[in-house]
């Protein structure tokens, strides 16, 4: 299986110049954790508005003029196209800013960019999620993309950790999951907290547990470096091959086109390239700089 | 073959001005690069040297708008940039700095084409110059070209003392010499002086590198991490090398706004010899040096020829001739360890 493949990417949708944001305006805004805030948005353009599409997996440059652009993934799902949602940790410049806006706020999108989740693969197959932290914003669109087309995929499993119930993100999506019959959620916190009932430990040890089975599987892992780190090699004990884990690669960008330089890995761009790949691809890389 | 004498080329020039605008070599404080002539000083013709920045510059200026925006009552409207770029005739480009054109049109134009750089190249005519001096560091020949390579422009000229022999390489170089005046055909003779300077030139040239023997032993040298802490130690990452060399395209995006909310943003030359380059809020996947040295060889020499079949590399020398620490990359890349599959076993698990 090869995710990074030139069919698999989504072309640009406006014609012509790719570095010009689309005016989006902010509809809403949750606070998720203390650094985390969700933002729903739509496009400014009625036409863009009703002509916009993406795939789960696939990120923008989101802007605010004046001060910068970021890259976060489109955290909602494509089965929604009521507004689109991304979901934005608080940590340098332009996040900061954006943090400060509020709703009615112009926000620039250029986008959508990369490949996507590969739905085709994953059809028919038994479906283990494994979450840390913000690492569920990508997997989240994924997950209400499957949610909303429950017949086509098995069985659905969701391991989702933070380091403290505060650091939870998506509240309301993980009750909807705990109620849905056919989802099998685990939601655990690193350490024991004051009125935490739930699992404590760590996403890896966690996954280990819960010991999904890989057979006819694809186990769909995102989070922190070091809970992917850790997570593969128990994947990998489960019975689960490298082309049956996939992930969503992070790198620093700035042009989400396959231009600028930064987001290589060896020959490989991941805003071009990716940023979906099965571990398979990873471990095929020639280059360490993962 | 066709000709011009030398005391004939202002008038070319002036010609060429009515339909472009006309970039020569130039001087600058201390530097030089290709300029907008200023209809007078004609020195560069007999300097034939390479410019210390390189020729990219006119495609990709170091610093670019790409579009400015303003705040209106009912929210921003954005001003994008003239996307159709003013006719330019780069004259004097030499055939390394014109390979290197060639070379970054195929990142510009993969995928998402890049208009502001393409706009810029579809209305250039590039007038090269062969090069009748190398410097010592150049290494061209070592790259599948050479000095006299008119495979990239549009017109090439040979200096042969009081005038220059002109060949016509492609159509738009041909509209460009059409009714000139004072361009005459060339004798048998000029074409063989021409000859005899560009195959001076070649012989001139005496650093050389061993492509096919550095392709073998790029894929286990990337490994050795000791080899390339040792190449990096003396790199103080000022990032020249990168800035002045010909095929090094990478840009950073910024926004600049003034106090009624009004701005823009721009792209500018970045560098893969800066840490912050690939810095993330929790992990920085080249913030060793060494990395970054390693990067900077291997983009050029092995992921440049594995994404588009060619060395993203012309041998013009001019990371050698302005580095500060006199790192020369041609040793690098000629004291390649042979390798042992032994050290892949450090490769780190992904993250």
């Amino acid at each position: 299986m090869t995710i990074a493949d030139i069919s698999h990417r989504k072309r640009y949708l406006a014609e012509g110049n790719a570095y010009l944001p689309h005016i989006a305006v902010i509809e809403k805004i949750i606070n998720e954790t203390p650094t985390v805030k969700t933002f729903h948005f739509n496009f400014k353009d009625e036409k863009l508005r009703k002509e916009f599409t993406f795939e789960s997996g696939q990120f923008g440059e989101y802007s605010i003029l004046g001060v910068g652009e970021a890259t976060f993934c489109v955290s909602s799902s494509p089965t929604r196209m009521d507004h689109l949602e991304c979901a934005v940790a608080r940590v340098g410049k332009v996040t900061n800013a954006l943090h400060r806006l509020g709703v009615g706020a112009e926000i620039g999108f250029r986008g959508p960019f990369g490949n996507s989740f590969p739905l085709d693969y994953m059809a028919g197959k038994d479906l283990v999620f494994v979450a840390g932290g913000i690492g569920l914003a990508p997997l989240r669109s994924l997950i209400w993309n499957v949610l909303d087309n429950r017949a086509k995929y098995g069985k659905v499993d969701i391991i989702y950790g933070a380091r403290t119930p505060r650091d939870l993100c998506f509240k309301y999506d993980l009750e909807a999951w705990e109620k849905d019959s056919s989802v099998n959620m685990t939601t655990t916190v690193d350490r024991e907290a004051p009125d935490w009932t739930g699992n404590v430990g760590f996403v890896p040890a966690v996954t280990e547990k819960v010991a999904p089975s890989a057979k006819n599987a694809v186990a769909i892992v995102c989070g922190p470096p070091i809970m992917i780190r850790f997570t593969f090699p128990v994947l990998e004990k489960l019975g689960f091959t490298p082309a049956q884990m996939i992930t969503t690669l992070e790198k620093r960008m700035k042009c989400g086109i396959g231009k600028c330089g930064r987001c290589n890995i060896g020959e490989i761009y991941v805003c071009r390239d990716g940023p979906v790949f099965s571990y398979e691809e990873i471990k095929s890389f020639s280059s360490d700089e993962v | 073959m066709k000709k011009i004498k030398k005391q004939s080329v202002r008038g070319l020039l002036e010609k060429w001005q009515k339909d472009f605008s006309v970039f020569v070599p130039s001087k600058a404080s201390g530097s030089s690069q290709m300029a907008v002539w200023d209809g007078q000083d004609l020195a560069f013709l007999d300097r034939n040297r390479n410019t210390v920045v390189p020729p990219k510059a006119n495609f990709l200026p170091n610093i670019e708008k790409m579009f400015g925006f303003r705040k209106e009552e009912d929210g921003y409207v954005l001003e994008p940039a003239d996307e159709d770029a003013p006719r330019q005739l780069i004259f004097g480009i030499h055939p390394c700095d014109a390979r290197a054109i060639a070379i970054i049109d195929m990142v510009f134009r993969d995928a998402y084409e890049d208009k502001y750089y393409l706009s810029r190249r579809q209305n250039t005519v590039l007038v090269g110059m062969a090069c009748a001096a190398p410097y010592d560091n150049c290494f061209c020949t070592s790259l599948g070209f050479g000095p006299a390579d008119a495979t990239d422009v549009d017109i090439m000229l040979t200096d042969i003392g009081d005038s220059f022999v002109i060949e016509e390489i492609t159509d738009r170089g041909k509209e460009a010499v059409a009714g000139a005046k004072d361009v005459v055909e060339a004798t048998p003779a000029d074409e063989k002086k021409a000859g005899e300077v560009k195959a001076s030139a070649r012989a001139m040239l005496s650093k050389e590198i061993d492509t096919d023997e550095i392709a073998k032993r790029l894929p286990a040298a990337f490994d050795d991490k000791s080899f390339w802490e040792e190449i990096a130690a003396k790199c103080v990452s000022c990032g020249i090398c990168t800035f002045l060399c010909p095929t090094c395209y990478c840009f950073d995006i910024n926004d600049e706004m003034l106090k009624d909310g009004s701005g823009a943003r721009y792209r500018n030359w970045d560098c893969c010899s800066f840490a912050v380059y690939t810095r993330m809020p929790a992990e920085n996947p080249r913030e060793e040096k060494w990395r970054r040295v390693r990067q900077k060889v291997y983009h050029k020499y092995s992921f440049y020829p594995e994404l588009f079949g060619i060395i993203g590399c012309t041998g013009c020398g001019r990371c050698i001739r302005q580095c500060p620490v006199n790192w020369d990359i041609t040793e690098t890349l000629n004291n390649l360890p042979a390798g042992s599959a032994a050290r892949t076993e450090e490769k780190q698990k992904p993250s």
